[in-house]
């Protein structure tokens, strides 16, 4: 369950040193944002709604480390961990904390986990400040599986929606489950009978490899490596134009398959509700900023991710239209509290 | 020929001094951090991955590795020495463990474990050497079925470890499995057992348990118990020697679960944990005095010593073959592998075999490492037993406290283990076994959502059980476990009439 948060744990700590090693890199954008208006008084403190490992610390701590190297921002900004509940005891920090000074890292869970009714608080409740990056969602099949395209999945599929089973590292209704359950509904599929195996001790992927499951519905690094190998045959990205890359370049997209769907699994920052507009003006900017400097970009193709900056409105309006679809699907599906 | 060819290849990648230097930091400073109680292999490699960087891959993963089964080496001792687990690997150590340490023998405990997790992990690194291509895809041949009937074997021993009596011990396994449906219920995503608190969502730690039931509860009674000796003022550490005789009784546990442990390490699903309690419950069931184990039994304590650290090599398996991690460690080390620059993943041994077989060759160099540098430190370490009781039980209170918050960060896990101390404390007044619950609670909660992955994958159909003949044997092997103590015991005590019999006549 905490393991492919884990899995990251140590990036975020190697990054943190990564960055230091690389002093020498020039300071490109020191003031870009201050100009007199809002600028942090005090260290901002970072959080990251997990424990140490997982995407949300390894964000959280390179986006500090970038803004500290390259004097993006001239206060400090300490990442701390605040795990717990899917990233509910940390939104619930964030919330009680409030004011200037306080900023977390997020993805789609912010939209899953209130959904599935495990926190009170949702995106409505924080202020959007910036998207950051993008990653896209794989659907796996063993090497030896009968189907060789998303159109004979989802052709089984339609036929009888229990004759396949579906494995994810993540909750029934949170991200691997919906973004395959958003697929195959593109497709024309009956979702509401559809067989989904979660494996939150990250077994996932065994399961796949000893033909235990059909499908396996993981994050584009997870599938890379294993289909390279020749273990695993990759039916669909959910990226909505084809990748670039050795391997990714092979994965055909939803989209080149005639199924009109895709799905981001976004990161970005956001901050307390009663956020200041000219802080939140601040933060969106210096993300903006940091996000251009070499440091950043080195750090980015490190990690595999892909930039997908978002300001502060155009993410707000991306979310309440994520949410509106996803809590239709759950509901769909019987999921949704 | 081959593994030949490819084992020189990896000393060549070990035996230069930056890698000799490193393997020896990796191994000293997992053996350290082992030693404190709670702080585990994943906190010592998330301690150790900043200096990693910019370093060559095969060096970095040399020194992460070192700390992880340095880590494991280490975690024995203060299981031994204050009953409180260093890692959760080494709870079952503690079985026998400490009560060897109270009887005055702490440096023949020591000493025992040390011999044993060298005996463990160099025994499974050569069994990785051979045998790690090979056993790749018996690491994915277990799926649900077969977890959940290894889960169900494991379990079946419950009764094995209550002292006296059985219905005790059954009721503190149900109380462990009870604990283990706390939080959000994985394959359904419904609160169980929460009340609202999302502290409780993703369950409870189980270092917590372990912590609360074993150390804080040790505590509470030598606070009571001023009488007794143990923990501090204790002048008496005893040798380190080993008999013949205790060497000769050892010998058969080590060669057993050096072979057992490296099994369960292999699959992802079971790893160190699993396997030391696996081991301490089979060498118990087959022991000629079962009585003796929890009293300061040195096979109960060999046996998990053996398999932990054979285990940790086993772990290695499906990392650096398939690049799927096995446990909550060796996924740490994954994500170390990434910064580094080295994607895991089946194609490792061919883009990396500097990575793969200097890690191998690596191992082998720590294991000696560790046994030098653990062995002739046994006495300086065992004066820990020298430091007054009050004084050593704060020490106990503040790093189980350190230990717990240091992994969750929340102080509501620190009321949590406060909670479970109190629990483990009045289960020791009224004779509850503490052991099947920690038992029932690392094996129910994966015993449960194997099964039920099993039957949705099925569709609900239990036949899904019969399909597959692992499973099939691994269930026969539960029914005559749960079985064969009550037949034996009725055969025996038939015996005994007719011999009772025979001398009335």
């Amino acid at each position: 369950m905490k393991k492919r948060k884990s899995m990251f744990m140590s990036l975020l700590l190697g990054s943190a040193l990564v960055m230091s090693a690389c002093g020498s890199s020039e300071s490109s954008s020191s003031s870009s944002a201050d100009g007199g208006e809002w600028s942090p008084t005090k260290p901002i403190e970072m959080i990251a709604p997990a424990g140490a490992g997982g995407g949300w610390d390894t964000t959280a701590r390179t986006i500090s480390k970038v803004m500290e190297k390259e004097n993006v921002i001239d206060k400090r900004m300490a990442v701390a961990n605040k795990p717990g509940g899917g990233g509910a005891v940390g939104w619930s920090y964030v919330d009680k904390k409030g004011g200037d000074h306080t900023l977390f890292v997020t993805s789609p869970p912010i939209l899953f986990v209130p959904l599935n009714g495990q926190s009170d608080l949702g995106h409505n409740d924080f202020t959007p400040i910036a998207g950051v990056i993008a990653d896209y969602s794989a659907f796996t099949v063993p090497a030896n599986s009968p189907y060789d395209s998303m159109n004979d999945l989802v052709e089984a599929l339609k036929e009888d929606p229990t004759s396949v089973s579906v494995v994810g590292d993540s909750s029934p209704g949170s991200m691997d489950h919906m973004a395959f359950v958003k697929a195959v509904k593109a497709a024309g599929v009956d979702i509401k009978q559809l067989k989904y195996v979660s494996a939150q001790d990250g077994s996932g992927m065994s399961m796949l490899l000893g033909n235990k499951v059909d499908v396996y519905s993981t994050g584009l690094a997870e599938a890379t490596e294993q289909a390279r190998a020749g273990k695993v045959k990759v039916l669909a990205v959910t990226s909505p134009e084809p990748l670039e890359g050795e391997t990714v370049s092979e994965f055909p997209t939803l989209k080149e398959q005639g199924i009109d769907d895709e799905f981001i699994v976004w990161r970005g920052i956001m901050g307390p509700k009663d956020m200041s507009a000219e802080a939140r003006a601040f933060y969106e900017q210096a993300v903006k900023d940091m996000m251009e400097t070499d440091e950043w970009k080195a750090q980015r193709d490190n990690f595999g991710w892909n930039d997908n900056f978002m300001s502060g409105e155009e993410f707000q309006a991306f979310l309440d239209q994520e949410k509106e679809t996803m809590e239709s699907l759950l509901k769909e599906v019987g999921l949704a509290k | 020929m081959d593994t030949i060819s490819n084992m020189l290849y990896g000393f060549q990648v070990v035996l230069t001094f930056q890698n000799i230097l490193f393997v020896f930091i990796g191994v000293l400073a997992g053996t350290l951090i082992g030693m404190l109680p709670g702080l585990g292999p994943i906190s010592a490699i998330a301690i150790m991955i900043p200096l990693s960087y910019g370093m060559d891959p095969a060096s970095a993963l040399i020194l992460m590795a070192g700390v992880y089964y340095g880590a494991v080496f280490g975690g024995s001792t203060s299981s031994i020495l204050l009953n409180a687990p260093g890692i959760s690997g080494t709870v079952a150590t503690s079985f026998d463990g400490y009560p060897l340490a109270k009887q005055g023998m702490a440096g023949k405990a020591l000493a025992i474990a040390a011999i044993s997790s060298f005996a463990g992990g160099t025994v499974s690194v050569v069994a990785l050497m051979l045998v790690a291509p090979l056993m790749a895809s018996f690491a994915v041949s277990f799926g649900p079925t077969e977890y959940f009937a290894l889960m169900l074997l494991g379990l079946t021993a419950i009764a094995s470890l209550s002292e006296g009596s059985t219905v005790k011990a059954l009721i503190s396994a149900t109380i462990g499995l009870i604990i283990a449906t706390i939080g959000v219920d994985q394959q359904t995503g419904t609160q169980r057992f929460t009340f609202g608190s999302p502290n409780l969502l993703e369950g409870i730690d189980f270092l917590i348990i372990a912590l609360g039931l074993f150390a804080l509860a040790e505590v509470c009674s030598l606070i009571l118990s001023r009488k007794s000796k143990m923990m501090g003022g204790n002048t008496n550490v005893g040798s380190l020697k080993i008999t013949k005789k205790e060497a000769k009784d050892i010998s058969g546990p080590i060669a057993r679960h050096s072979v057992l442990g490296f099994i369960l390490g292999v699959l992802p699903g079971a790893g160190a944990t699993i396997a030391s309690f696996m081991s301490y419950i089979t060498e118990k069931k087959i022991s000629k005095d079962p009585s003796s184990f929890g009293k300061g039994n040195i096979k109960g304590l060999a046996a998990p010593e053996t398999s932990n650290n054979a285990a940790t090599s086993g772990a290695f398996v499906p990392l650096l073959t398939l690049g799927i991690p096995g446990s909550g460690t060796t996924a740490v080390l994954l994500g170390a592998l990434l910064v580094v620059g080295v994607q895991p993943g089946p194609l490792m041994l061919t883009d990396h075999p500097d990575v793969f077989w200097g890690v191998i060759a690596s191992m082998y160099l720590g294991n000696i490492f560790l046994l030098v540098l653990n062995l002739p430190l046994i006495p300086f370490i065992a004066r820990i037993l020298y430091i007054p009781k009050a004084l050593l039980i704060s020490l106990v209170i503040i790093f189980c406290m350190i230990g717990v918050y240091g992994v969750s960060f929340s102080t509501f896990d620190l009321y949590l283990l406060l909670a479970f101390g109190i629990i483990g404390f009045i289960m020791r007044l009224i004779n509850f076994p503490a052991a099947p619950l920690i038992l029932a609670f690392i094996l129910g909660g994966m015993m449960e959502q194997s099964f039920r992955q099993a039957l949705t994958i099925s569709n609900g159909s239990y036949m899904t059980f019969f399909d597959s003949t692992v499973t099939v044997v691994l269930l026969v092997l539960s029914v005559l476990s749960l079985t064969l103590p009550f037949i034996k015991s009725k055969l025996s005590k038939k015996k005994e009439e007719e011999e009772k019999e025979h001398l009335a006549s």
